[in-house]
């Protein structure tokens, strides 16, 4: 979030730098020039400005106010550290297994064409369409102790819905577009000249793969890792109807701080907030920071 | 899916606010001019568990007496809402008339606020309109055959209580079992502080799901959840009444819930319902108000009605109440307080987990 202001401050208020940003580049000399297009620009970042650093200033604020020893205080409570760890690994595991899986659907999607193709790319989308509560329900009546599926499972120890592998399945879900959207531009983007040279020049399938096709793909698929790794930190909506949400086994950071928020504990809300708002945008620098070693890997 | 239910319940207060909002505008520019409006508005910010008492039977009846005495047309607007969720949300600035939540501590934020001036203690009923019980819900014929505290820890046994951050019944829930075992009728020793929240921590060990309120934590357990739940014997009557086939037992030692309803003045003044809002109270505390309330499963306030339905409640063995544990500023410490039983056993459950 910081980095795309940032970016955004340097892009539009000195107008005769010459900018890397496409979009800069983009727009004609004459909008950039222009005084309308000075105003266009100020518009633009007040909109921003109102839009969110406004209310992330009043956050950050309220958690600064609480003090260094609040936050310690608000996040050594054994609930609140167990909720952020939780939170964490189950963000992590679902990003590795979306990089992978996500990787090969592109693939499919790319390389492959077979009837349906456009049904398929269709459907990729479709979590970001549907409200995450939808997609948190659609997962209980699927895999709850109630259905088919998850009664067996339940029946034979393994408990899918209202544990942690409900909160990592939610989360795949909703984050299915991610790395699929991140990956698919790039790998059209590759010549399938080089596959072909290396295979002639005998190269294994196994070589090929790791050599040819996958480090010029790295970035952006670290790109989509990230961003999904992020928004599943942030996740309410689909988490809180999966997950049984007891502390210290099934009940994730976003929930905590609602549950905070309900109790009137605003400064542990604020405080746990915080750490998971300076994760966020941490992430999200990174992603900026790949970004920008895409850009310049795609020009040389 | 029960949670589903609660955050539509919150869009439907954020509608509810505005439209309120709007009525009341409209009707205090009214009466600037003409002097008595004909439609009057009262706002009912209640706990998620008497909404039907409240919707079937009680406004119906209060507002045809409204009709009669003053001859205006009494309409309500009402929000149920987990009673710590909607504690907050008065003090936030839903602006209730009432409010009826489950526990005292959580009128006492709203007058800790600065909203309630009045002492809405000052009557025969101190303040509180229903009675009930913590009791255990089972399935019909009790196939896991739970008939104590003590039955909830057994490995395996799926159990449903909601999340006390948000639901007025969680704690009543947690100062049963606690108080139970403290007063040596849980298995464990009177008075042995460790023992409690062993006991404690057992049970929420198997506690499958926290929903945000008794309500939502109900139609869980309606939806073919858990082989047990922790509520009001009230929401138990209320779901038998409706058809379902649930049973409860009452364990050898339970808590007494005793209801609380207050005015809210400094809103009531703004919308000029101070009136009808103080009649609205007086009304829940008469015979047809207490009878509709014991139709609906609570144990009445009123003597009367007490006797005239004692025998739709099974006795209890040993009932405390909230003052043998000490009040609630007490268990806010000792038992929700940061290093109070329950976040203990919260945490020795997680760790064994």
């Amino acid at each position: 979030m910081n980095a795309l202001v940032s970016s955004f401050l340097r892009n539009s208020l000195w107008p005769n730098r010459i900018s890397r940003n496409s979009l800069s580049t983009a727009l004609s000399p004459a909008v950039q020039r222009g005084r309308g297009g000075l105003a266009l620009r100020w518009v633009a970042l007040v909109y921003v400005g109102l839009l969110v650093v406004l209310p992330l200033t009043a956050l950050v604020a309220k958690g600064l106010g609480v003090g260094t020893h609040g936050i310690v205080q608000a996040l050594s409570a054994p609930a609140a550290s167990a909720a952020l760890w939780l939170t964490v690994w189950t963000a992590a595991l679902m990003s590795v297994i979306n990089a992978v899986m996500g990787t090969f659907t592109a693939w499919l999607l790319v390389r492959h064409d077979f009837p349906g193709r456009r049904i398929v790319s269709a459907l990729v989308d479709l979590p970001l369409a549907i409200p995450t509560l939808v997609a948190g329900m659609m997962i209980v009546v699927l895999l709850g102790p109630q259905s088919a599926i998850g009664g067996y499972c339940s029946r034979h120890g393994f408990d899918i819905v209202f544990a942690t592998p409900g909160i990592v399945l939610a989360l795949l879900f909703i984050n299915l577009p991610m790395v699929v959207r991140a990956v698919e531009p790039v790998m059209r983007e590759l010549d399938p000249a080089e596959q072909e040279a290396a295979h002639t020049l005998g190269a294994s399938d196994v070589r090929i793969y790791f050599q040819i096709l996958l480090p010029p793909l790295l970035p952006a698929i670290a790109t989509g890792t990230l961003q999904s790794f992020a928004r599943a930190l942030a996740e309410f909506g689909s988490i809180v109807v999966v997950s049984g949400n007891i502390p210290f086994r099934t009940l994730t950071s976003p929930v905590y701080i609602f549950g905070e928020v309900e109790s009137g504990a605003s400064d542990t809300a604020a405080a746990v907030s915080l750490v998971l708002l300076a994760l966020a945008s941490a992430l999200l620098l990174a992603v900026r920071g790949l970004e920008r070693f895409l850009a310049a890997y795609k020009r040389t | 899916m029960a949670l589903s239910i609660g955050i539509a319940g919150c869009s439907l207060v954020a509608c509810e606010r505005i439209k309120a909002h709007h009525e009341n505008g409209a009707a205090s520019s009214q009466s600037s001019t003409v002097k008595a409006s004909k439609i009057r508005t009262l706002t009912i910010g209640a706990y998620t568990t008497p909404r039907e008492p409240y919707g079937k039977a009680i406004l119906p009846a209060f507002q045809r007496l409204w009709q009669e005495k003053h001859g205006e047309t009494l309409k309500f607007e009402e929000s149920y809402l987990g009673s710590g969720a909607q504690s907050r949300a008065i003090v936030g600035g839903f602006e209730a008339d009432v409010a009826a939540l489950s526990l005292e501590a959580d009128i006492k934020k709203i007058a800790q606020a600065g909203l309630i001036t009045n002492d809405w203690k000052a009557n025969p009923t101190k303040g509180m309109v229903t009675r009930s019980v913590v009791v255990i819900g089972v399935r019909p014929g009790n196939p896991k055959a739970i008939h104590d505290w003590t039955d909830l820890t057994k490995p395996g046994y799926k159990v449903l209580t909601p999340n006390v951050r948000t639901s007025g019944g969680a704690m009543w829930n947690i100062l049963a079992i606690w108080g139970a075992a403290q007063r040596g009728k849980a298995g464990v020793a009177a008075g042995d502080a460790n023992a409690a929240v062993t006991l404690l921590s057992g049970i929420i060990k198997n506690v499958q799901i926290m929903d945000k309120g008794a309500r939502e934590s109900m139609l869980t357990f309606e939806n073919g959840i858990g082989d047990a739940i922790i509520t009001y014997e009230n929401e138990v009557l209320v779901a038998k009444k409706s058809g379902k086939p649930y049973e409860y037992v009452v364990p050898t030692a339970t808590i007494l819930i005793e209801n609380p309803v207050a005015v809210v003045d400094k809103y009531a003044a703004r919308h000029q319902a101070q009136e009808v809002a103080v009649a609205f109270v007086e009304f829940l505390a008469t015979k047809p108000a207490q009878e509709a309330f014991a139709n609906f499963g609570y144990r009445p306030v009123n003597p009367e009605v007490q006797k005239a339905t004692s025998g739709q409640f099974p006795p209890i063995n040993d009932l405390f109440t909230i003052a043998d544990l000490g009040g609630w500023d007490e268990v806010g410490k000792t038992v929700f307080g940061p290093a109070g039983a329950y976040e203990k056993a919260t945490a020795a459950a997680g760790k064994s987990k």
